[in-house]
């Protein structure tokens, strides 16, 4: 039996919670449903995984917040970081 | 009166800094985390500072600040440098690329007279026509070596057991230093050897020619014979009068060792550590078996996980790093490749740990047979029936040919960290690898699923324990600095 996890989307972005799925891969498999406002996460242990469900429920939940976390520093900085690897190849004469 | 305004007058409003790239991972056991900026320069902070730092809720007398804005995490108007440094510093780490192929690897026979259990590649045959390399092909070879732009070019004899020919050995240094006279390139050769069979005559040659000599120990008498087994069971005593003349008529530091870390070795790390400091080295390399060719077939490999092997490694580097706080300079390489590339700009160019990989394009190897492969992997998975890495031969394609081939470009391509699943968004992607063979090899495609990946747990495993040492022990960064800035 699945364990149900429901995230609201204007906390979690559904990018957040497939990076933080994938994870987890080796050890919980997700199955990820959009609704309205909400994600549904259809949650179940990879079969010969050791430790205890709760454990991994908790770090699966620690990750949804480090993944969001991870969005909003990718968007915020991804015009500097263009910016920077424009300029270090500014001179290498590989530009179209 | 001061002749200086106040330090408020220099300090910007309150949380009008910017965020500049950065990743970050939870540390084990902590509440801090680390934080890589964008060319792998890294912080460790408390993991509510992270919150604040990204909430912009950061001011200038925050214990941090100084420290991220001096380390390109953040940057206040008018900090136009932070920028051309982070490009500068990009620009660097990626400059080995411009230069191609370095090693070039020539395997000039296939025959041993080791028959070890975890080797893929060696044959006990006396057919030299059937696993030698010819001159025809060694000087096919030669003339790609020399297409390559790099200006330093190395040519390792790889085998079997390189010196069962050595006359074609000679053969190639001879017709490459000759080569070289017009090319003026930096050329450098190395042998491969166990040293079983290095003759007096054959040592002082390699005198004259200035070249290096990899040997191989695996540790204490009983545990290097019982993994390379050869008629005699004398490999120990070989080696140990192979280094002494080797030494004695080559030069001192113009010998090193590599290790083979077999099942037995794992409950033997202290013995091994202090068998390499009895012979007078001072660095080992605690590497893991490869999964190829026999290691599978024998299930060698199996027998010990990325876990139990980082059990071994991190007890080692335990002992190794206690030896340096007594005054033993004594260094370990794989943690050294990886420090180099946390601690300085420069990518030490090991083909593990390259993004994109180096399979092809830092390294090549030019097989007994010539056909060419994009690594030393990739023909030991050629061994095994798979010969998706086979890029080419000697005989048959041009350089184009071998450097373009479509298994060599789609491999690099699709294995290129910054856009895989995962990587992409670790923290310790700027000092990791692609390696698109060994995901190949194990998950049949040059991705696999970096979670369920050893190659993945073990880099962690090793990047964590370095983190850890330096965070808990300034000592012990100290130390890591001068294994990465020699003098």
């Amino acid at each position: 039996m699945a364990y149900s996890l429901t995230l609201e989307q204007s906390a979690y972005s559904i990018e957040a919670v497939q990076k933080a799925s994938y994870r987890f891969i080796d050890r919980l498999t997700v199955l990820i449903t959009p609704t309205a406002g909400q994600i549904v996460c259809e949650i179940e242990s990879v079969a010969n995984t050791n430790k205890p469900f709760d454990e991994m429920l908790a770090d699966f939940k620690r990750e949804l917040l480090d993944q969001q976390l991870r969005s909003q520093i990718k968007a915020e900085t991804e015009p500097v970081r263009n910016l920077i690897l424009a300029l270090a190849f500014s001179r290498s004469r590989l530009q179209g | 009166m001061s002749k200086f305004f106040p330090l408020i007058h220099y300090q910007s409003t309150p949380a009008s800094y910017e965020l500049l790239p950065f990743r970050f991972e939870q540390l084990d056991g902590s509440h801090d985390v680390v934080l890589t900026n964008a060319v792998g320069e890294f912080v460790f902070i408390p993991r509510m500072t992270l919150n604040d730092l990204v909430d912009h809720q950061l001011t200038q007398e925050d214990d941090f600040y100084a420290m991220l804005r001096s380390g390109h995490f953040i940057r206040e108007p008018g900090d136009y440098a932070s920028v051309e440094l982070l490009a500068l510093k990009t620009r660097t780490k990626y400059q080995h690329l411009r230069n191609f192929t370095n090693l070039h690897l020539f395997v000039v026979t296939l025959r041993c007279d080791h028959s070890c259990q975890y080797c893929q590649v060696s044959r006990q045959s006396e057919d030299k026509a059937a696993f030698d390399m010819s001159k025809e092909t060694a000087d096919k070879a030669l003339d790609l070596v020399f297409r390559s732009p790099n200006q330093a070019l190395k040519i390792e004899f790889q085998g079997g057991e390189p010196l069962l020919n050595f006359g074609l050995i000679r053969h190639v240094v001879e017709t490459a230093e000759e080569q070289n006279k017009t090319e003026s390139r930096d050329l450098q050769f190395v042998i491969a050897t166990t040293l079983s069979l290095a003759t007096d005559e054959m040592l002082e040659y390699c005198r004259d020619h200035k070249i290096y000599l990899s040997s191989s120990l695996d540790g204490p008498e009983d545990l290097h014979n019982k993994n390379r087994p050869r008629p005699g069971r004398d490999s120990y005593a070989k080696f140990s009068d192979g280094l002494k003349r080797a030494r004695d008529i080559v030069g001192y530091d113009s010998v090193s060792a590599l290790m083979t870390t077999s099942p037995a070795s794992m409950t033997r790390v202290k013995d091994i550590i202090s068998e390499y400091l009895k012979f007078g080295f001072n660095s080992i390399f605690l590497r893991h078996l490869s999964p190829y060719g026999f290691a599978v077939k024998t299930k060698s490999y199996q027998a010990y996980s990325a876990e139990r092997w980082l059990e071994f490694y991190r007890e080692g580097m335990d002992y190794i790093l206690s030896l340096n706080k007594q005054g033993i300079r004594f260094v370990e390489h794989y943690s050294t490749i990886l420090l180099t590339k946390m601690l300085t700009s420069r990518d030490p160019g090991f083909i593990d740990l390259m993004n994109p990989s180096g399979a092809g394009i830092a390294a090549v190897v030019f097989n007994y047979d010539g056909d060419v492969y994009a690594s030393d992997e990739s023909r030991m998975l050629h061994e095994m029936g798979d010969s998706t890495f086979r890029i080419g031969n000697v005989h048959q394609n041009s350089y184009e040919e071998i450097y373009t081939s479509e298994n060599l470009l789609t491999a690099l391509e699709e294995s290129f960290t910054l856009s895989v699943p995962m990587c992409s968004d670790c923290a310790f992607e700027p000092w990791c690898g692609a390696d698109p063979v060994f995901h190949h090899a194990m998950f049949g495609d040059a991705l696999g699923r970096k979670p369920e990946s050893e190659f993945c747990k073990r880099t962690m495993g090793v990047v964590r324990y370095l983190l850890d040492a330096m965070r808990k022990d300034p000592k012990t960064k100290e130390i890591f600095m001068r294994w990465v800035n020699k003098c």
